[in-house]
């Protein structure tokens, strides 16, 4: 691939990967032009591709006319402690609001909901049980995976996205329900989130859910070390 | 002649780009031909370090770009905005300003 160390460079200094991708997409088809310049002018092929690249200017030009401009760093490398420290956490409250939002809504305007409880019939449960499944089994594995990939892709030092994932196994998110039998009211569905340690006692009744849960969150962040170690 | 010292050239390929772009839009080889053949090849752009400049401009909303193909070739053009427009007017006017000062300096001594 064409300018795969300046991109790289680029990618380590901090630049946005839109802008990188864009700046050598079009520094390749200005070194097009270059090369036809040359070859018009009576250049072998490769003599004409030698001389486009010397005019378009080495890697360390090109790479420092991109980071001399501070605009196009992006807010993982600008300020990585919002990003991998104070964004997981209340990313991962912000997502579990709104995995909850559609099931109040449902039972809102649904006339589920009234005195004496929640009346929740069969689709209602139906429809909890597959909110928890995702709540639990998918949200927070995908959110570990959001920052894991937000800092490969910049390139950025591996304890950058293992603070977040940590972070994000600390929140210990967990969607909870409790519905009696089929034709009576009442019941609940909540969030349960916190540090470990503050509720032990539920963490041992729900020991399952928290482990299954630990590991596919904890996936993303394995995969991070295992190649860490497998390159070296 | 091209001009050797880069300190001189300070905002210089901004103002001529703006200047080009308010005529046409056009692509970033067909920019940096322009500036070397309009100044005689005094002013000569690094061929590769346009991208960035143009790219900044872009962001501050004075150039917008398309992606067209013209002959089978597929690049990106660039035009003036009316954010341009303006900035180009604002340097415009102080280059002026700038190069009186420094001829009446010059021809002072």
């Amino acid at each position: 691939m064409r300018f795969k160390a300046l991109g790289e460079t680029l990618l380590k200094g901090g630049v946005a990967p839109r802008y990188v991708r864009r700046y050598l997409a079009e520094l390749s088809e200005h070194l097009q032009d270059l090369t036809a310049e040359q070859r018009a002018k009576g250049h072998d092929a490769e003599d004409a591709a030698i001389r486009a690249r010397a005019r378009l200017g080495n890697d360390a030009e090109l790479a420092e006319a991109m980071l001399s401009h501070k605009q196009f760093r992006c807010w993982a490398a600008r300020a990585p402690i919002a990003v991998f420290c104070l964004l997981p956490p209340a990313v991962t409250m912000l997502a579990a609001f709104a995995v909850m939002m559609p099931l109040v809504l449902c039972a809102r305007f649904a006339g589920l909901s009234g005195h004496g409880g929640i009346d929740a019939r069969q689709w209602f449960r139906t429809l909890v049980m597959i909110t928890l499944a995702f709540g639990n089994f998918f949200l927070a594995p995908a959110l570990a995976l959001s920052f894991v990939w937000i800092a490969r892709r910049q390139r950025l030092p591996e304890p950058w996205p293992l603070l977040a994932v940590a972070l994000i196994v600390l929140v210990d998110l967990q969607f909870q329900a409790h519905f009696p039998a089929l034709g009576h009211r009442g019941g609940e569905v909540g969030i349960g989130a916190g540090m470990w340690l503050f509720h032990l006692h539920d963490l041992l009744e729900t020991w399952h859910l928290a482990v299954t849960q630990l590991f596919l969150t904890l996936v993303p962040a394995l995969w991070l070390l295992q190649r860490k170690f497998v390159s070296r | 002649m091209a001009i050797e010292s880069p300190a001189l050239l300070a905002g210089v390929p901004e103002l001529m780009i703006l200047r080009l772009l308010n005529v046409q839009e056009m692509y970033g080889y067909e920019i940096v031909q322009a500036i070397s053949s309009k100044t005689g090849g005094v002013v000569t752009p690094g061929e590769g370090v346009v991208y960035p400049l143009l790219h900044a401009l872009e962001k501050d909303g004075a150039l917008k770009s398309r992606r067209k193909t013209v002959n089978g070739r597929s690049r990106v053009y660039y035009t003036l905005t009316a954010r341009g427009s303006k900035k180009l007017a604002s340097l415009t006017g102080d280059w002026n300003a700038l190069n009186t000062a420094v001829q009446k300096v010059l021809h002072a001594v």
